[in-house]
């Protein structure tokens, strides 16, 4: 954490209820916290506990009830739709617990489409993208769709793809939770060596405690609340 | 990226995709066939009408259309049908006198009605008659006193070639004049009415008898490459005509064809519609079922950056490839079929059985049912149909434009 540095995520005060039937679900309350560049923090805590919410918050595919939610200096209450588009595809990179790769796209496609979107020539795209893939050890792999590789390879992709237009953070939601042991010491110190040598700012929300051990920041939840938020060594 | 992505995605399901794209290659042959026997059928009723009466297009004295009388006529001078003849699309130009006439032999006498021509002008593609005669011949260009007969009409005449007809019709100051014809020929249309009422006569002669100007007709027929265009043409003709000579179209000259051809094409339009509509049906329930399947995915989508305008093109983008894989299926099933049917048209003579004689429009029904589309309608059914099914589209689309991207990531 830096004093100096602006944080590249910001919520302050935040509420999030929803309605379940007739009874109204207390997901976050009154949640504040700051992420700045470079960190690797980790949003522990039970089922429940709200942190996916706050994941979900952060990535701008959810409003909160009440409270602002700032990403990288925009608050999220003033855009469009279109603008919380643009904003996930410049800004924000995500890693999902069960990979969701495009089925119809190669290891290449899915990790080059979010720099289409964005409209970088073909050729810059290609020199990042087998970098990227050649980083996260999926060399030779670029062909192969998402139904021709292993579980740890897809989560590769999809590493390789969040990575892929330079975002301010990437969220992980459960990043491990879909793969055996090994690999999941495999994607873990794939990211810590990301975090470490590109700089790239990572947040993971997990109730895995071999993610919780990798983090530099914890930051535990219960009950929609943060009840703790250190700095491990 | 968004054309491939939309491309893999229309095989996702196959079996789904071909029998959606074979429902589009069907009603693409449907619509264009229906069309084809439609433009077919009645184009060559109209033309076929055009070359047994006055032409496409019939320029005539104003009151002609209302009260037909050999008093009132127009001239067909040289010049006016040299000007008509250089207009684009324009197959022929033939002055004529045509009313009635009353013919006497030793035996009988029965109206008719007649036909005068230029022997040495018209041809069997200007005058249909002309290649149906069944005895004898066309009178030349100098016989003044020729006659050629419907078959029936010599026969209720009790009057053979080479024999005497007295024919009797009124001049151009109202007064009764008659002529004496010998039977050059006879003529079997195959329309009942034409045969026991047609009689051809020599233009010169007939204008001798009844007073007119050498250049003096009842009506010019136009005969015309495309008859669609034949009211435009008969606009344009009649402002550059002298006061009290219109260019009538087809349509005008003969009603009754217009208001059959009418119906018909009306009525042919509507099954399509319906066709259509049936096949939009299936089109909407195949991209929605497929969008529905989906929506986790498109929240995917939207939450690595796609905008609510990239799904909506995507889906429609789907939409068109389908569009395109159907009508190319339908373009090589239906493009043989019309070609096999437009050579040899469909043989319906089995099914009139012993209903000979049959007319339509005032011409002999041909058993032999032509078809043939004309290009404009083939282009506006495809275009119609690759409208449908983008249409069908727009809805699933816009629902994929709509995905929450929390909700629809908890799909499962």
């Amino acid at each position: 954490m830096s004093d100096s540095a602006q944080p590249i995520v910001s919520l302050r005060d935040v509420t999030r209820t929803y309605a379940q039937g007739k009874t109204e679900v207390l997901a976050l309350r009154g949640v504040s916290l700051e992420i700045f560049p470079g960190e690797l923090t980790v949003l522990s805590g039970p089922s429940g506990s709200g942190k996916t919410t706050a994941l979900n918050l952060i990535g701008a595919l959810d409003r909160p009830t009440s409270g602002s939610v700032r990403v990288d200096g925009h608050e999220l209450a003033t855009l469009s739709r279109g603008e919380l588009s643009e904003l996930r595809r410049d800004r924000i990179g995500f890693v999902f617990q069960a990979y969701n790769l495009v089925p119809i796209l190669t290891a290449y496609e899915n990790a080059e489409v979010v720099m289409a979107l964005q409209g970088i020539d073909a050729k810059a795209r290609r020199a990042r993208v087998m970098g990227l893939l050649a980083q996260v050890g999926l060399e030779g792999l670029e062909d192969r769709r998402p139904d021709e590789m292993s579980g740890g390879q897809q989560q590769r992709v999809a590493i390789a793809r969040a990575l892929a237009a330079k975002p301010a953070i990437v969220l992980a939601d459960e990043p491990t939770a879909n793969v055996d042991s090994e690999t999941a010491e495999a994607l873990l110190n794939l990211m810590e060596q990301l975090n470490r040598e590109l700089k790239v700012t990572f947040l993971f929300s997990t109730h895995d405690p071999r993610v919780m051990a990798r983090a530099r920041r914890l930051i535990r939840m219960v009950d929609g609340r943060i009840v703790e938020d250190k700095v491990q060594g | 990226m968004l054309t491939t992505m939309a491309w893999r995605n229309l095989w996702r399901n196959t079996r789904r995709t071909l029998i959606t794209a074979s429902s589009i290659a069907f009603g693409l042959m449907m619509a264009i066939l229906f069309t084809a026997l439609s433009d077919g059928q009645w184009g060559r009723a109209i033309d076929d009408a055009a070359r047994v009466g006055p032409g496409h297009i019939t320029i005539q004295h104003h009151e002609f259309q209302e009260t037909p009388s050999l008093q009132r006529t127009v001239d067909a001078s040289e010049a006016l049908l040299a000007k008509v003849r250089a207009k684009p699309g324009v197959l022929a130009v033939e002055p004529r006198i045509a009313g009635q006439a009353m013919l006497a032999t030793a035996h009988d006498s029965f109206s008719a009605a007649f036909v005068a021509l230029d022997p040495a002008r018209e041809t069997k593609d200007t005058f249909t008659p002309l290649s149906q005669l069944v005895a004898g011949a066309l009178f030349e260009a100098d016989d003044d006193q020729g006659v050629v007969l419907g078959e029936k009409l010599a026969e209720n005449l009790n009057v053979k070639l080479g024999q005497k007809v007295v024919f009797t019709l009124t001049d151009s100051k109202g007064e009764i004049v008659s002529g004496l014809a010998r039977v050059r020929g006879l003529v079997r249309t195959g329309a009942p009415s034409a045969d026991a009422s047609l009689c051809l006569l020599p233009l010169a002669a007939v204008r001798k008898l009844i007073g007119y100007t050498p250049t003096q007709t009842t009506q010019v027929a136009i005969l015309v490459e495309d008859q669609r265009r034949s009211q435009a043409m008969a606009d344009t003709l009649s402002a550059g005509l002298p006061e009290g000579t219109v260019a009538l179209n087809w349509t005008e000259v003969n009603p009754d064809l217009s208001s059959m051809v009418n119906i018909k094409v009306i009525g042919g339009q509507v099954l399509e519609a319906f066709v259509i509509m049936l096949i939009a049906a299936g089109i909407f329930n195949t991209i929605f079922m497929s969008v529905m399947e989906r929506m986790r995915e498109f929240g995917i989508l939207m939450a690595i950056g796609f905008s609510p305008g990239r799904l909506f093109r995507l889906v429609v983008l789907e939409s068109f490839w389908l569009a395109v894989v159907g009508l190319v299926v339908g373009a090589a099933i239906t493009a043989p079929l019309h070609a096999y049917l437009h050579a040899h048209g469909i043989d319906v003579s089995a099914q009139m059985g012993s209903a000979g004689g049959m007319e339509l429009g005032g011409v002999a029904f041909n058993p032999i049912i032509p078809v043939g589309i004309y290009p404009d309608h083939a282009v506006v059914i495809v275009l119609l149909i690759a409208g449908v099914t983008l249409l069908a589209g727009l809805f699933p689309a816009w629902r994929a434009s709509r995905v929450q991207p929390v909700e629809a990531i908890k799909l499962t």
